[in-house]
């Protein structure tokens, strides 16, 4: 275990190592980051703006509430950024290209060494603009805070990370059956982008999917909805909606480990 | 001990029409074709022996390799190494193999070559005083130190290749396997390579497997050669016994304008054949029956041209010949 650590904090290092060597990309990156982000907070503004009430099962939603969920969604998918940007190269290309043979050849799990080769320090600009977004919104909307409540929003953050990082290994392991499954993750990870938004405004068939198929309704809209409006249902209080997450959590990374594990088997390299 | 027991892989690939009309019938057709690329391969090898395996480009090398350090699943039979399956236990396996593949690199291709070492010697847990003492040999005998400290992605192939050389033994695997590491060098660089090869099996008794185009690395590294065609083994022996019925075959090329009679060249009792082929005279001739002497001092005397270049059979030709032999049923 003292070995995987080590060697874990090495892989990171030589990560960071190869980041700086490409520090205008970096900076050209870090900088688009910003502009996106500023430009959807934007169109929320003028959206949320331009409609008198943004209401869903009676519940009216300010400017600043949606503000605050539109921040929180971006902690969890932050975390996931930081530790797993490299099963997107896995999904699109590595598989394809044959530039996985190295990994089959030491040592290591080859889960553990896709997870070490990429720090990826994007990742702290969503948590950045996120947690600005939570503090900023957070001071203008009436919150009645209490010890469950913050528990809630902090196992949302690390164990909805811990979802979304399975589902991203169930869909990018895909790809050693299929040669590729890049469009696939995308397709499955733009589903986040749903819970910016309250998850009431959604058809019955969506808000179904968020819940039960990708839970990213369970880990960014049920919380946030806990935290302005009470409880969403009433045995939904913010311990067994912890519990929930935590079980899910657990589920999903059950199951991507296991799926992984079969569809390594089906690598089969390139041709030269 | 490397076993390989009847080993086959062959890959199902499905039916695809040409054009746009055909690559969408494809997605709803459920034919496929299968190419066996390995089929049928049993051999056993030693420890500390350096092997040849050789076979044109898209004989099955690099799949049996693949398969021999544990990447690919063989369809059937099985592999191997001192009683272990690669592909089963490819983690307890991957501490005593080192693999370079010459088309590929292994490295890290953004950062300094020293930082790759570094992770390399925690990921297979060597010890720093075993780590000081093969970087002393890898540096003498790989020169590596001039770029030590360069981003992988900055070396020139040869500085690449040996490199990647240094990356694969670092762990001291007890096997090393090899695909086409002299490819695309230069003749300098390609000396260092097989000096390296030849000291690492001397001093610390690595076995080999070594894949390759070049007629020199063979002639220079290997006791023992396996030739591969279409998948099977056509040849499994010394490299000794197959020169003496293919290696000493020479061909020699004159510069030819129709200028010189060169009927006279039946006075060699049928063993020389010649060709015109670009303008150019191709003497060929098998250098055991033949002295290469008499060959040359015809071409002096008959041709009057000092205007000519001697080349060795190269590794295609043996297996044409060879195939040629097997059409024949003769044996080899």
């Amino acid at each position: 275990m003292g070995h995987y650590i080590k060697l874990y904090f090495l892989c990171i290092k030589r990560s960071i190592i190869a980041k700086l060597e490409y520090k205008k990309d970096t900076l050209i990156a870090l900088f688009s980051f910003v502009i996106a982000n500023l430009c959807s907070i934007l169109s929320i503004y003028f959206l949320v703006n331009s409609i008198p009430a943004l209401s869903e099962n009676g519940n009216n939603w300010s400017i600043y509430q949606i503000g605050f969920l539109y921040g929180f969604s971006m902690i969890p998918v932050g975390i996931d950024h930081l530790f797993s940007d490299e099963f997107w190269l896995v999904a699109y290309r590595r598989v394809r290209n044959g530039t996985l043979d190295p990994v089959f050849l030491r040592p290591a799990p080859i889960m553990f060494q896709i997870f070490a080769e990429t720090f990826q320090p994007e990742g702290f600009g969503e948590l950045i603009v996120g947690t600005a977004m939570l503090i900023l919104c957070g001071f203008n909307t009436s919150i009645n805070w209490s010890f469950p409540l913050i528990f809630m929003l902090i196992v949302a953050s690390i164990f909805g990370a811990i979802i979304i990082t399975s589902l991203k290994i169930i869909f990018s392991g895909l790809a050693f059956v299929f040669k590729t499954s890049g469009p696939l993750l995308q397709v499955v990870y733009n589903f986040i982008s749903y819970t910016k938004y309250p998850i009431g405004i959604y058809p019955y068939f969506l808000r179904a999917m968020l819940i039960f198929i990708f839970p990213f309704g369970i880990i960014i809209s049920y919380p946030i909805q806990t935290l302005f409006f009470g409880n969403v249902y009433s045995w939904l209080n913010p311990w067994t909606l912890s519990l929930i997450i935590v079980v899910v959590a657990i589920l999903f990374f059950f199951i991507a480990i296991v799926s992984w594990s079969l569809c390594v088997k089906k690598y089969e390299s390139t041709g030269s | 001990m490397i076993e390989l027991i009847h080993l086959t892989k062959s890959f199902k690939k499905p039916v695809r029409k040409p054009g746009i009309i055909g690559m969408f019938t494809s997605l709803f057709s459920r034919k496929y074709t299968v190419t066996t690329a390995v089929n049928d391969i049993s051999f056993k090898i030693n420890d500390g022996e350096i092997v040849g395996y050789i076979g044109a480009n898209g004989a099955g090398k690099s799949t049996t390799i693949k398969m021999m350090c544990g990447i690919l699943n063989p369809t059937s039979g099985k592999v191997l190494l001192n009683g272990v399956e690669p592909y089963k236990k490819r983690r307890e396996i991957a501490k005593s193999v080192g693999v370079v593949f010459g088309q590929k690199t292994q490295l890290w291709w953004d950062i300094p070559l020293i930082e790759s070492f570094v992770v390399l010697k925690e990921m297979y847990q060597i010890s720093d005083q075993d780590y000081e003492e093969r970087m002393e040999f890898l540096k003498s005998t790989l020169g590596i130190s001039e770029f030590l400290h360069q981003p992988v992605r900055t070396l020139s192939l040869g500085q690449r290749m040996r490199a990647d050389l240094a990356a694969a033994w670092l762990h001291n695997p007890s096997i090393l396997f090899l695909d086409e590491p002299t490819i695309g060098l230069d003749v300098l660089v390609k000396e260092k390579i097989r000096q390296a090869i030849k000291t690492m099996n001397n001093k610390y008794h690595t076995t080999v497997i070594l894949t390759t185009h070049d007629m020199e690395d063979i002639e220079n590294l290997c006791s023992r050669i396996i030739l591969i065609e279409k998948g099977g083994i056509i040849y499994d022996g010394s490299l000794k016994d197959i020169k003496h019925k293919f290696g000493d075959a020479k061909t020699i090329s004159v510069p030819y304008f129709g200028d010189y009679d060169i009927t006279s060249l039946d006075d060699f009792n049928q063993k020389v054949k010649y060709e015109l082929k670009d303008e150019h005279l191709l003497i060929k001739f098998n250098a055991g029956q033949v002295p290469l002497e008499n060959i040359v001092n015809y071409v002096f005397h008959h041709l009057h041209t000092q205007d000519f270049v001697i080349s060795d059979i190269n590794i295609e030709d043996i297996v044409k010949e060879i195939l040629a032999k097997e059409e024949n049923h003769e044996k080899i």
